[in-house]
């Protein structure tokens, strides 16, 4: 063992042979390229093949007819969502559960019950990842609209934020528990909702200083990491395991995004508008 | 020899740099999938209505824009007729208002998620449900009628119900609404922590608040809390 390190550091100060050097830059270069191909371009690819041939969208019909009414077009289509998206609304005013509607093209996240707003927010940013951004409206529309039931989610906070108490054993120790009210503490708020269709919603706090714990903020990070481990691992394990995980990020007052949270049952029913 | 070992230090060295870097990009697969989008795109897709003449989609274009306001309608419909409240038991906030406006908002307190083990297997929660209710009564000088919890809190003796030891008279301010199952919106004594996450799972309001959401509501009339 000893030998080996003599050996190492020998080979450290003596000058490396450029051969070497430009073997070690190859095997690194392909060790790059074949992650890129195998965890990014090919289930990229399959994912693109499979919504071309499911969705029929290679036999798709004259692109001269597009030009022409492009404008009119464009307006039916978006008329036809906010349609299907206020019809959605009505129907989710069914339930006696809190839902949440994501409207993006008025940036506005409303919690909503029995077709009643309940409380609505200003969003600040919407960030969509490159698969739902290239993906056709229509498909968009109709696929990741929902209302979908969420299937997994985690945050930085808690949805109960329970405080256990132990009764007081005397008048004096109940005396002193009355003096000052025990709250709750605030961590910083970071939302993740998945759904069974791939579609991951996050829902981030817009202030970027950190008003809770580092603790709490960077468990939730390793959760996130976690998540999306799992994801990609399920691609080598399962052949039927979704290739791509379709994502939308909002952001929104620390605050009000607590307020959503907490305020959503669990698995809860999320309704998009674009 | 020398030679060998050092071609071996060499290729292990590079083989666990190359899995190191695999593993890291495994790791950021979802990023490489983003930039691997750059190579793709999906066939232009003009839709349902791109064979169709630019009459006939204005003609579908009006129909939808009729169904827009019917669903519209609908859903103001779903809304109360009178005035109803709004509770957001996070942010401890209420809002009072119609259809049309707001008639009051400002600060409450509702319940502290407050978990009293007794430790004789007997627990508490202290959380103030979520949802909508109707307001089943309105009382005028309510009287609170001690639950077994709040001996507990104090560490007093339970008594027997109907006793006189459990009622006590101010407590709830001057005006109370029933909202079910032992849950009321009344005032509060501790007008500090108005704004605070403090309660048993009542809402409670500051005095003037308490009286104008008193007036504006009627037994009937809903309450969302969130």
């Amino acid at each position: 063992m000893t030998g080996i390190f003599k050996n190492l550091s020998e080979t450290v100060k003596r000058r490396v042979p450029l051969k070497w050097v430009v073997i070690f830059i190859a095997v690194q270069i392909t060790a790059v390229a074949a992650a890129f191909l195998i965890f990014g371009l090919i289930p990229v690819s399959r994912e693109v093949k499979n919504i071309t041939a499911t969705y029929g969208l290679d036999k798709a019909a004259d692109k001269s007819a597009l030009s022409e009414n492009a404008d009119l077009l464009f307006k039916i289509r978006e008329r036809e969502h906010y349609d299907s998206f206020l019809r959605s609304a009505l129907a989710l005013s069914k339930s006696d559960s809190i839902s949440l509607l994501i409207d993006l093209s008025d940036s506005l996240a409303i919690l909503s019950l029995k077709g009643v707003f309940l409380f609505q927010t200003k969003i600040s940013e919407i960030e969509f990842n490159k698969g739902l951004d290239k993906l056709p409206v229509f498909l968009r529309d109709s696929l990741y609209s929902g209302p979908f039931m969420v299937e997994r989610e985690f945050a930085s906070i808690e949805k109960f934020p329970v405080v256990v108490k132990k009764a007081p054993k005397d008048t004096t120790e109940a005396n002193a528990d009355n003096s000052a009210p025990v709250l709750p503490t605030q961590n910083d708020v970071f939302v993740l909702l998945a759904f069974a269709n791939n579609l991951v919603i996050e829902i981030n706090q817009e202030e970027d200083d950190l008003a809770g714990s580092v603790k709490a903020w960077r468990e939730y990070k390793k959760g996130y990491s976690k998540f999306f481990k799992e994801h990609n691992l399920a691609l080598f394990k399962d052949k039927n395991a979704p290739e791509y995980l379709y994502r939308i990020k909002i952001s929104i007052p620390r605050e009000d995004a607590r307020s959503i949270y907490r305020a959503l049952p669990l698995k809860p029913f999320v309704l998009v508008r674009y | 020899m020398k030679s060998n070992t050092s071609k071996l230090i060499f290729a292990i060295a590079t083989a666990m740099t190359a899995a190191v870097l695999t593993l890291f990009l495994f790791h950021k697969s979802e990023t490489l999938k983003d930039h691997s989008f750059i190579f793709f795109k999906y066939p232009q897709t003009p839709g349902l209505y791109a064979t169709k003449d630019s009459v006939f989609i204005s003609k579908q274009l009006k129909n939808t824009e009729k169904r827009i306001a019917a669903s519209l309608r609908k859903l103001e419909n779903l809304l109360p007729y009178g005035p109803y409240l709004l509770i957001n038991t996070t942010q401890n906030k209420f809002v009072l208002r119609t259809r049309k406006e707001v008639i009051r908002e400002g600060i409450c307190s509702t319940g502290s998620y407050i978990l009293l083990e007794a430790g004789d297997g007997k627990q508490w929660m202290f959380k103030t449900p979520k949802g909508m209710f109707p307001i089943l009564g309105k009382i005028v000088d309510p009287v609170w009628i001690k639950p077994d919890w709040a001996f507990v809190e104090e560490s007093l003796p339970i008594p027997p119900r109907n006793h006189p030891d459990r009622l006590e008279y101010g407590t709830l301010g001057d005006y109370a609404l029933t909202l079910g199952d032992g849950y009321l919106i009344h005032g509060t004594l501790y007008q500090r922590f108005l704004g605070l996450p403090v309660t048993h799972g009542c809402v409670r309001l500051g005095d003037e608040d308490l009286e104008i959401v008193f007036r504006s509501l009627n037994v009937g009339s809903r309450v969302y809390i969130f």
